[in-house]
């Protein structure tokens, strides 16, 4: 692991590149199990009920809509020709968005050997596959027949006599995603593992032992355990590593192969990317801020992890901003009339106006405060700032999706799109049925890889000491 | 008794059990074929038809067809249940077949011709029919008024043969009785009436000009000599008759003709979009339009915007009342510098008094006066008689008479069915001079002016018959109600407006046992129970002897003839040779009518035949009502036309997107209705046109409570236009289902026009910018290689000639088994129609100028909606069309986003599993009932395309030009619509593709449309033009 890299500079307090303390306090293994396994074991609280039974609200919302919906049809949603995709889509790309951060911090930090990355990737991790599940959803549930769709996407000799057609990114993105969900699957339940053996061993009850025992898989702790779970553990990181670049790019692809103006765009992969990780981060620190603090997490979620993911947000939503910079330039610098009309008047001053000016004040504006470090290290700021991002990348998916659908080439078929309570109800639902994952992930399994900071906390106490290196 | 093969459904006296017996009359029969499928059978391939015979193995038909089956049960049952709910005559009786007749091959269509009375005139219709249900209705190539084209009203006359809120009962006073109880009530009332002959029994019908209903009239006069007949119409055009019987001195009917007409004036009259002789005129229009030196011109001068105005070359707005001081402006202008010296007088008090633009006026008169004999000038049917004296008198100034227009006798029985004569009844109804009344009229209760309160006066009338398709607003006030069958259930017989007599066959027995207005009449001479079928077939063989052609010779076979050609030739009565314009009379007529109009002040209420409803008639054809009105777009409504400066005016405003405006209170005469508003582009300014048919409150429950019922601020004084209503803004505003709420084309140029002189220029930019829009583009992939093939389909739209009347939409609609969705559906942007006409105004917004578009799928070659699908659901064939695979489909909508024409349809709910039974008879049994979740499109009418290749590969030969014709096609008056294939480089459409005008839509998107667009060019006065 880290620790084996002579070049890696410890990850000590004194070090001027990371001034901050990664673990606060004076910190054994025992009071470490304590705190980060204390939040599994204590009983819920009325707080957590309160959350959760909102939550289920959400989720009920979500149920009603899909019911609904396939009870009517995608009539029941506010969609029409032109704008043939809204609400649908739009949530497919927010959430498979925000799912981007946990691999993010998975796999590229882990391969960066970035430390700070122990103390909220399992949170992270949770959160993508709570999130890919959200938007599992839609793909299936916006389309006219689900029942076919569930799997006439899948290349498998059907009924049809033909092969899913392979130019279309549909067919690419059922590729992408499905790898995507279980990739993130396996390497969350991967990094569990020694947690969960470790609830196992610290069970009081003997079901409790048992469930534990069945998903810690024979954990024994010993060597040989150790040497493949590190093994396995970096193999998953390299094979997610490119789907955080792959996901999100295929996802763009949906609207960059074709011709529509606003949709026909060569920057959309990298700056796809570069939302999702955007809106990802903000989604983390929205959940985190308060979890900490709730689930008695500061001394190892400190200052400095929501400083570092602040810079991220910071850096991720200048590139966002590169994007916006080089739409409207390439549209103007094209001289194609139809994308000077989708960036310039339609989006502007057309009837969804309001969306594109929420959408720049929230990715362009907003993440600009990050340049101060007092706004990075402010709780209140930084939490609503993260929640405003997040407000501002749905925005851009509905700028994107439903702004350049409802104008496009010919002015006599301009439509205005309206979504309904359908669409709200589904919409909220999966906000609902990401905080009831979330809350029970919370009561379940530690919310931070106890594992990685008692190993952290091994490291940086070695390097207090000033012994060399090992283990 | 005949026993030629009988259509499948087809009243019929004996069974055809036993005429299979009677083996030696079907050689014969096959000798006087009555039935015919297509035009090439017709036209004689005697091949055709034994090899359509031959499609299916001898008891194949007998397998279970549900559809056939079940439709004969209901058939029978509902014969047999008429037969003992109303004691109907055994005439009308319709048995499934014991034996299949020689002529039906279950699977194949035929074809039957028949026709159809609208305003009197009746317009030849072919109806296909599937196994006895009629399916589709085509116009009749041979019929004068048809031309092979039919309006959107013919179309959609399938969906009231099919409509389950007719009325289906014959009632007196709310309870059900007997045919034969009414018969026997007729008889008692005959006799009572007989005894002062008539003098208190009253007729009241639709216009017509059926030669059985003139006999029957003149029989009922021979009977019962003090009765009158009165005809009705809300739309009549009294104004032609009383102005044409002024000038003339005696009552003519006028008859138009475009062919040789280079200069055209129109005085408020919607020629191309309205009226019975409109599909003729506009194929007439439209063949005049190919750039050149014999292209004609129009002019058009009208207070709202028309079908005939966005058509024109130059558009003058101006309120209805103010087209009567323009008419008199131009015969001063031309009878002063026009040298025109009989006019002179007309001149009324000149251009500057008129407040008319002196300019214009002189325009328009040098180019009439410089086409003298080769011009028209029309008035409309909104005008008064002063107006259309006043265009008899130009036209007979300008030499026109002979060969433009022409005059003939009259023949509608009555030649005035407008608010004076419905008066006249009304005031003998007030006077208890009337006892009896006989109302065959459409729903006089709604039509007829607010201010006779008809409603009110019928209930004074001792005993009201009515007869009508639906328990209507009238209904409720008559005593006795007669069910009427349909015309597609109807024997009758009409005249085209050229006086060519047309004998209508029914298609099917009546579904619901209605009556014909012949039989209600011959109740009154005692022969109630003969039948239409008997009454009409024996008048016709007395009257033998006066048909040309017709002498000699069997007369079964007579009229087996007259039955399959639908009109009988030679029958057209000639234009009046002797006519000579009283120019005195008609400078008389005009002095009257200055004296007499209104100066008033306030707004100007114009009323109008709606391009949907018409009248009111067709409310319940829910097709008509979600078709996007031609000039508005509007689809389930009527509303308060306007012009954006009296709109701003009054404080109109307008939200979402322009879907939504305020609703305005039009006071006029103390009578006061809310109507919305709705923001016209060329509209004449404090003018409000109401269109009307709407606000219908009978048994129809697709029409009911749709719109506002205009007829209500209409009186019987001022039937079409006045001024002084007062307009001010209500409270609220509502929400309209327009389908093209975006007027501007917003410079992309998308129907393409350029005027003739700069088209005839070959260095204007026109050509430059044409140039650039068709042809391959670069590319890294190979195209397609298409030359190898048999057939490479491909269409031509000529926007010079579509005037956007827009019968190709429902034609389209009717072939496809398209849904309609409903008005909500309509607001959210998810109507169905596959083909929809776009329409863009360029220029001032006050006095636009209009042009139209048809698009539909453009089949391209390299389609982006192809390769965006995930599961193949859409595909090209190896001929280029564009496929959809229904089965496939998954609903996606990728393939609609993906689609820069956005000519995909969605099915966003399930339209049409609640369709009800008897509305399933009538779809077509050869196209694919669309479910839920699916995308839909335009085919280039594929079905057709492959019932065409069977037959014509049975028969060994290639499809040739011009014999293939998809449904817009076929409807299209104007021949707009050109569908052929492009390996064939004789073909009309290879020739549109290789035409000058010829473009692109999206051309530079690289989507090689197999639809090209032939831009319209327009014929603009250079005079005016300098400007």
């Amino acid at each position: 692991m880290a620790s084996t890299s002579p070049a890696l500079a410890p990850a000590t307090s004194n070090d001027p590149l990371e001034p901050a303390l990664l673990i606060e306090g004076a910190q054994t293994d025992a009071s470490l199990n304590d705190s980060l396994f204390g939040h599994v074991w204590a009983l819920p609280g009325k707080g957590w009920w309160g959350l959760f039974g909102i939550a289920l609200m959400g989720l009920t919302l979500l149920l009603v809509g899909l019911t609904y919906t396939l009870y009517k049809g995608i009539g029941a949603w506010g969609n029409n020709i032109p704008v043939g995709w809204a609400f649908g889509i739009i949530n497919f790309v927010w959430w498979i968005g925000i799912g981007h951060a946990g691999t993010l911090i998975s796999a590229i930090l882990l391969l960066l050997q970035q430390k700070w990355r122990t103390s909220i990737n399992r949170f992270a991790e949770a959160m993508t596959l709570f999130a890919v599940i959200c938007a599992l959803i839609f793909p299936l549930i916006h389309t006219g027949r689900p029942w076919f769709a569930a799997y006439w996407l899948l290349p498998y000799p059907s009924v049809n006599g033909i092969w899913p057609q392979f130019k279309s990114p549909l067919v690419w993105d059922v590729f992408a995603v499905s790898t995507y969900f279980t990739i993130s699957l396996l390497f969350w339940f991967l990094g569990l593992i020694p947690d969960l053996a470790s609830l196992r061993d610290s069970s009081k009850s003997p079901t409790k032992r048992m469930i534990y025992g069945i998903f810690a898989m024979g954990w024994r702790g010993s060597g040989r355990h150790w040497a493949e779970y590190k093994w396995s553990y970096l193999l998953l990181a390299g094979l997610s590593t490119p789907l955080v670049l792959s996901v999100h790019t295929i996802v763009s692809f949906y609207f960059a192969v074709s011709v529509l103006p606003g949709w026909h765009t060569t920057v959309f992969p990298p700056y796809f990317v570069a939302g999702a990780v955007f809106s990802g981060f903000a989604m983390v620190l929205t959940w985190m801020v308060p979890a900490r603090h709730f689930l008695g997490l500061k001394h190892v979620v400190t200052m400095k992890h929501l400083e570092n993911m602040n810079k991220v947000i910071l850096a991720t939503g200048l590139m966002v901003t590169y994007g916006y910079v080089m739409e409207h330039f390439i549209a103007w610098y094209s001289g194609n009339p139809y994308e000077f009309a989708m960036f310039f008047k339609v989006r502007q001053r057309g009837p969804f106006a309001p969306v594109y000016w929420l959408m720049i004040f929230c990715n362009v504006v907003v993440p600009q405060i990050f340049w101060s470090k007092k706004a990075r290290t402010s709780l209140p700021i930084m939490w609503i700032a993260a929640i405003l991002v997040n407000v501002g990348m749905w925005c851009e998916r509905f700028n994107i999706i439903v702004t350049a659908l409802h104008r496009d080439f010919l002015p006599s078929k301009w439509e205005i799109y309206a979504p309904t309570w359908v669409d709200w109800s589904i919409y909220l639902g999966t906000i609902g049925l990401f905080s009831t994952l979330f809350l029970l992930f919370l009561k379940f399994v530690p919310a931070v890889a106890a594992t990685e900071v008692k190993e952290l906390r091994h490291e940086i106490a070695h390097h207090a000491e000033g012994g060399e290196a090992h283990g | 008794m005949s026993s030629a093969p009988v259509p499948p459904v087809r009243p019929r006296v004996s069974l055809p059990l036993i005429e299979e017996a009677r083996a030696d009359t079907e050689v014969k029969s096959r000798e006087v074929r009555r039935y015919w499928r297509s035009i090439a059978e017709k036209e004689g391939s005697p091949s055709l038809r034994a090899a359509a015979a031959r499609e299916f193995p001898a008891g194949a038909s007998e397998l279970p067809e549900p559809n056939r089956r079940g439709f004969m049960q209901l058939l029978g049952s509902s014969a047999a249940l008429t037969g003992m709910a109303a004691c109907h005559q055994p005439q009308q009786q319709a048995v499934p077949f014991v034996r299949r007749p020689p002529e039906v091959t279950p699977g194949l269509s035929l074809h039957f011709a028949t026709g159809y009375s609208l305003e009197g005139f009746s317009t030849g219709l072919l109806v296909e029919s599937h196994e006895g249900r009629p399916t589709k209705v085509e116009g009749n190539p041979e019929h004068r008024d048809s031309l092979g084209a039919s309006r959107a009203f013919e179309q959609a006359l399938l969906l009231g043969l099919y409509d389950d809120d007719r009325a289906k009962q014959i009632s007196y006073k709310g309870e059900p009785i007997a045919w034969r109880r009414f018969l026997a009530e007729v008889a008692l009332l005959a006799s009572k009436h007989a005894a002062d002959g008539g003098a208190r029994l009253r007729f009241l019908s639709d216009p017509t000009a059926s030669p059985l209903l003139g006999e029957l009239r003149t029989r009922l006069l021979a009977k019962f000599p003090n009765a009158r007949f009165v005809s009705y119409s809300p739309v009549a055009c009294d104004g032609s008759a009383d102005g044409l019987a002024a000038a003339f001195g005696r009552a003519v009917e006028a008859r138009h003709d475009l062919t040789r007409a280079s200069v055209i004036l129109s005085l408020d009259s919607d020629l191309l979009g309205d009226g019975p002789e409109q599909l003729r005129l506009a194929r007439q229009f439209a063949a005049q339009r190919v750039p050149g030196p014999g292209m004609n011109r129009l002019y058009v001068v009208e207070p709202t915007l028309s079908v005939t105005g966005m058509s024109a070359d130059h558009r003058i707005r101006m309120r209805a009342g103010d087209v009567a001081p323009f008419a008199q402006a131009l015969a001063a202008e031309l009878g002063g510098r026009g040298g025109f010296s009989q006019l002179a007088s007309l001149g009324g008090a000149g251009p500057a008094a008129s407040g008319v633009d002196a300019r214009l006026v002189r325009a328009v008169a040098a180019d009439l006066a410089k086409n003298r004999g080769r011009s028209l000038v029309v008035a409309g049917r909104r005008q008064p008689a002063a107006v259309h004296a006043l265009a008899a008198a130009l036209n007979a100034a300008l030499d026109n008479v002979g060969v433009t227009v022409s005059y003939a006798a009259p023949l509608l029985l009555d030649a005035r069915a407008g608010a004076a004569p419905i008066a006249r009844l009304a005031q003998e109804i007030a006077a208890n001079q009337v006892d009896t009344l006989v109302i065959t009229a459409r729903n006089p209760v709604y039509t007829a002016p607010a201010d006779l309160k008809l409603d009110r006066l019928l209930s004074r009338v001792p005993t009201t018959i009515y007869h009508a398709l639906y328990q209507d607003e009238t209904s409720p006030a008559c005593g006795f109600f007669i069910p009427a069958a349909h015309p597609f259930e109807s024997w009758g017989d009409g005249r085209a407006t050229d006086g060519t007599i047309t004998i209508t066959q029914p298609l099917i027995a009546p579904l619901w046992g209605g009556v014909t207005d012949i039989e209600v009449l011959a109740a009154f001479l005692g022969e109630g129970d003969r039948g239409a079928h008997r009454v009409l077939r024996d008048s016709w063989q007395a009257k033998l002897g006066s048909v040309p052609g017709a002498t000699g010779g069997d007369y079964d076979q007579i009229w087996e003839k007259w039955l399959a050609d639908g009109l009988i030739v030679g029958t057209e009565t000639s234009p009046l040779g002797d006519l000579s314009l009283d120019f005195g009379a008609v400078g008389r007529e005009l002095s009257a009518f200055n004296a007499a109009a209104p100066r008033g002040a306030g707004f100007e209420l114009v009323f109008a035949p709606d391009y949907k409803v018409f009248d009111g008639r067709f409310a319940n054809a829910s097709w008509l009502q979600e078709l996007p009105d031609p000039v508005t777009k509007v689809t389930w409504d009527n509303a308060a036309l306007m012009s954006p400066a009296t709109a701003k005016a009054l404080g109109v405003e307008v939200e979402r997107d322009g879907d939504k405006l305020s609703i305005v209170a039009i006071e006029y005469r103390d009578r006061r209705i809310q109507a919305p508003a709705l923001i016209v582009p060329g509209h004449a300014d404090e003018c409000i046109t109401l269109p009307l048919g709407y606000g219908r409150e009978g048994s129809e429950q697709v029409g009911r409570g749709v719109g506002f019922n205009a007829g209500a601020l209409r009186t019987s004084e001022a039937p079409w236009f006045d001024r002084g209503a007062q307009v001010s803004l209500a409270t609220g505003m509502h929400l309209f289902g327009i389908t093209q709420n975006h007027w501007s084309d917003e410079g992309r140029d998308p129907a393409m026009e350029v005027a003739l002189t700069d088209f005839q220029n070959e260095h204007s930019p026109f050509h430059e910018r044409i140039e650039e829009r068709r042809g391959s583009l670069p590319t890294i992939h190979a195209p397609v290689d298409y030359s190898k093939q048999q057939y490479k389909w491909a269409m031509a739209i000529d926007l010079g000639k579509c005037t956007g009347c827009s019968a190709c939409v429902v034609a389209c609609q009717a072939e496809n088994n398209i849904p309609v969705v409903g008005p909500e559906q309509v607001v959210k942007g998810r109507e169905m129609q596959w083909l929809r006409i776009d329409r863009y105004y360029s220029g001032d917004i006050a006095d636009p100028e209009v042009v139209i578009q048809p698009v539909a799928c453009m089949h391209c070659e390299t389609a982006p909606c192809e390769y965006v699908c995930p599961t193949n659901a859409t595909v090209h064939s190896d001929e280029g069309l564009n496929e959809m695979v229904y089965n496939r489909c998954i609903g996606t909508r990728y393939c609609s986003n993906n689609c820069p024409y956005k000519v995909r349809r969605f099915n966003f709910l399930d339209y049409t599993s609640e369709t009800p039974a008897v509305r399933r008879l009538g779809m077509n049994p050869e196209v694919t009932v669309r479910s839920r979740g699916i995308m839909e499109k335009c085919t280039y009418c594929v079905q057709r395309i492959e019932k065409k290749r069977i037959d014509t590969r049975i028969e060994g030969r290639a499809i040739q030009d011009g014999e293939l014709l998809t449904a817009c096609q076929q409807g299209c008056p104007s021949g707009a619509i050109v569908f052929g294939n492009l390996n064939d480089p004789q073909s009309r459409v290879t020739k549109l593709h290789a035409d000058a005008r010829r473009y692109d839509l999206l051309h530079e998107l690289g989507t090689r449309p197999r639809t090209a667009y032939l831009a319209r060019v327009r014929n603009p006065n250079p005079e005016l033009a300098k400007s």
